[in-house]
């Protein structure tokens, strides 16, 4: 069996995939071409439609599993509230993909990293082990850094200064509707951010910030800003390199499509296939996000899948 | 019990008696001694400085002659070094560690916590879980994710127990108790773990939206509450308002200090395994005997990370004379509020939880937010801010207020009402006097 054909059968035990995939007939789906062609899509407000009101199963795509798991909340404002559930074996798939994150932003043994932003960001909560209840290793335990997280409250930005001052970290990840703050709060205390960290990465669910909003901060911080995006209820994080400024993401944890529109833009909704969500089986999620794949080649990444935003 | 409960379960060190832990004790403080001096400038410094060599400590009692230190050292060795790690922390390189930050008026400072440090302060912390009636196989909410250091004991004592865990978008403020709720009521929980102030905010957000609290903790068998204070009366209100089972209040800092309450609900068991407590006289540095009010001091016994001896939490604490019903040995003791909120009325020191067992006397202001007021010059009666009950005769409830204060604790007190108090207010049971009169032009 490949692994096309092992996720729709897990995802088969799942209450939603169950109706919605009642048509695929055994072996129609054998590779990722009639993968792509016959498995439909799934659309957030579908998530949020298919779950039970009451007294149901967390989520209509959570499959029984085997152990104890750490189940999230996530930040969409649909009702009923969506929710993932993660075992060890999906924080493991999880985590490797933030570790490639932090490595392409230049992270490495020895090095300090700040997070500002909420726990309940897999930002924070797949930083370490520490932080996670099932996760065996965090990204900083597997590259050996040192993380400090902040609570991703704009008025926590205070705080967050002092991180900076007494920690000086190399690379400093901050949830995009904390920028502002945290960029006042350093031209309050007119303090040159380039000489406590190299680097911002912006982070933000299903969305990006713009071109515009990007070299406005860089110019105002002084230091580069770079992009990650996290698609949550696919269990997603792409990181910006800083060499070909596309986003980065490891071949081996997802399969990215774009659902291509009638208007045909050049950019369109991003569709992601998650490998290693064994609990919440994530199958064909029609993102927010428009991009356009591009082909793998980029020396600071050679196999990763690459994303234009 | 099941093996993998019987595997878990704390063991009898809660039932030694006093000589025993004593004896715990003293070789635990003189090996931790002996390692700062060695290993770490900022004891070396501090114990030259005070002329104690730490192989003079020969009894518990000789620790008094190390002087304390409270978070404004901390905090100015910190901005002097320009650095996090100033010389109190135990570093291996080896073990993976996380830096967590604790808040405060003065400003935060950092704590360095390594895996060796989490696996003995989750483990002594699991003992606290269990008293509260968390058992494998259960489901619990997670009062706090990732950034906090509570997280990181908790963490691992819900890996050790096996059970899972359900952990609410965003963070512990009012305005993310929908999303408490939901969390509730979607993954019905057998156990809840939560800051008070959150638990108080779900009850607001209950009725805003009409529904009952007892519905949406319909699972919940157990709940263990930090962060505040709860009185005796306030505890029983929201066991009944929520329907469960019982509510369990602990207590702790992450410098070392973690107290919890058994089924007895008589004071806090000071978890001796990870920390040695003192109280002490404020003004002379003293220790106080058991049953007086003073600054918590705390050492803690974990001999990784961040290392705390004879840290002054200027937490308002006593150690409660007598033993515990539960028959447990583990001292207990009270922490009342943080010295900072202590107000002086007519040569009564006095903090907010006096008042607050005062209130919660009348059953229409248990729980009900209400502020002492204090004055820029000395007070000779308290006054007192007040929300109004949705029901009872004003007069007559401050009549009864008035006489309950003039017994314990003793003082005059001038009594304000208002409709509601300013959310800023909320959980800020001190406000200055200043500050009022602006709020009220
Ligand atoms: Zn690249
Ligand atoms: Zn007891």
């Amino acid at each position: 069996m490949n692994r096309i054909q092992i996720l729709l059968q897990r995802a088969a035990k799942a209450p939603l995939y169950r109706k919605k995939f009642a048509h695929l007939k055994p072996g129609t789906v054998r590779d990722l071409r009639s993968f792509s062609a016959k498995v439909p899509p799934t659309r957030l407000e579908e998530l949020a439609a298919e779950t039970p009101k009451s007294a149901g199963p967390l989520s209509p795509r959570l499959c029984a599993g085997r152990g104890p798991r750490a189940i999230f909340q996530l930040e969409y404002d649909t009702q009923p509230a969506l929710y993932v559930a993660l075992d060890r074996a999906d924080l493991r798939g999880y985590v490797e993909v933030l570790k490639h994150c932090w490595s392409l932003a230049g992270l490495r043994k020895g090095d300090r990293v700040a997070i500002f932003d909420y726990g309940t960001s897999p930002l924070s909560y797949l930083a370490a082990s520490s932080f996670t209840p099932y996760l065996d290793r965090g990204a900083a335990d597997l590259l050996g850094c040192l993380p400090v997280c902040n609570d991703g409250v704009a008025n926590m930005s205070p705080r967050a200064v002092e991180i900076l001052r007494y920690v000086r970290p190399r690379v400093f990840f901050i949830r995009h509707d904390c920028l502002h703050a945290l960029a006042v709060e350093i031209e309050r205390q007119a303090l040159r951010l380039a000489d406590y960290t190299q680097a911002l990465v912006a982070a933000e669910n299903e969305s990006l910030l713009s071109d515009a909003e990007r070299s406005s901060f860089e110019k105002r911080l002084g230091v580069p800003i770079y992009r990650l995006l996290r698609i949550d209820a696919a269990m997603f994080l792409a990181m910006e390199c800083p060499r070909c400024r596309m986003l980065h993401t490891r071949r081996d944890s997802y399969f990215v499509e774009t659902l291509p529109e009638e208007d045909d833009a050049a950019e369109s909704p991003l569709v992601v296939t998650n490998w290693f969500a064994g609990n919440s089986p994530t199958v064909r999620y029609l993102s927010q996000v428009r991009g356009s794949l591009k082909p793998s080649g980029c020396p600071r990444g050679p196999k990763d899948l690459r994303i234009a935003v | 019990m099941k093996n993998g409960a019987r595997r878990v379960a704390p063991d009898a060190m809660d039932r030694w008696p006093e000589e025993r832990l004593a004896k715990f004790h003293l070789h635990k403080i003189r090996q931790l001694l002996r390692h700062v001096y060695r290993q770490l400038p900022f004891y070396r410094q501090r114990l030259a400085r005070a002329k104690v060599d730490p192989e003079q400590v020969k009894t518990l009692g000789d620790l008094a002659r190390i002087p304390t230190f409270s978070k404004q050292d901390v905090l100015q060795e910190i901005r002097r070094q320009g650095r996090f790690d100033f010389g109190l922390e135990t570093i291996a390189r080896r073990d993976p560690a996380v830096l967590c930050m604790t808040s405060g008026t003065l400003g935060s400072s950092f704590l360095y916590l390594p895996r060796k440090w989490r696996a003995l302060r989750g483990d002594s912390l699991l003992r606290a879980y269990w008293w509260a009636g968390l058992r494998p196989g259960m489901r619990m909410l997670m009062a706090v994710p990732a950034w906090h250091s509570l997280a990181v004991q908790e963490s691992r004592v819900i890996e050790r127990l096996g059970v899972s865990t359900v952990v609410p978008w965003g963070t512990f403020l009012p305005r993310n108790a929908g999303n408490f709720i939901d969390a509730i009521s979607d993954a019905t929980p057998d156990f809840v773990s939560i800051f008070l102030p959150m638990l108080f905010a779900i009850l607001a957000e209950c009725r805003r939206r009409g529904a009952k609290p007892a519905t949406v903790f319909k699972s919940v068998q157990s709940i263990l509450a930090v962060g505040a204070p709860m009185t005796p009366r306030s505890r029983q209100q929201l066991v009944h308002e929520l329907g469960v089972g019982d509510i369990f209040e602990g207590l702790g800092n992450p410098e070392g200090l973690t107290a919890m309450e058994c089924a007895s609900h008589c004071g806090h068991h000071i978890f001796v395994d990870c920390c040695f407590v003192e109280i002490i006289d404020p003004k002379s540095g003293a220790p106080l005997p058991v049953g007086q009010r003073g600054n918590v001091v705390i050492t803690t016994l974990i001999p990784h990370g961040s290392i705390f001896l004879r840290y002054d939490t200027e937490d308002l604490g006593v150690i409660l004379p007598g033993a515990c019903a539960c028959g447990r040995s583990w001292p207990r003791m009270e922490v009342y509020d943080r010295r900072a909120n202590e107000v002086e009325i007519a040569g009564q020191r006095i903090v907010p939880y006096d008042v607050r067992i005062c209130l919660d006397e009348l059953p229409e202001l248990v729980n009900l937010p209400f502020a002492v007021v204090r004055g820029e010059t000395k007070m000779e009666r308290l006054t007192l801010l007040m929300q109004k009950p949705a029901s009872g005769n004003l007069e007559e409830i401050q009549a009864r207020i008035a006489n309950l204060l003039r017994k314990k604790p003793n003082v005059e007190a001038i009594q304000e009402w208002a409709e509601e108090l300013p959310q800023r207010w909320k959980g800020v049971t001190v406000i200055e006097e200043k500050d009022w009169r602006r709020a009220r032009v």
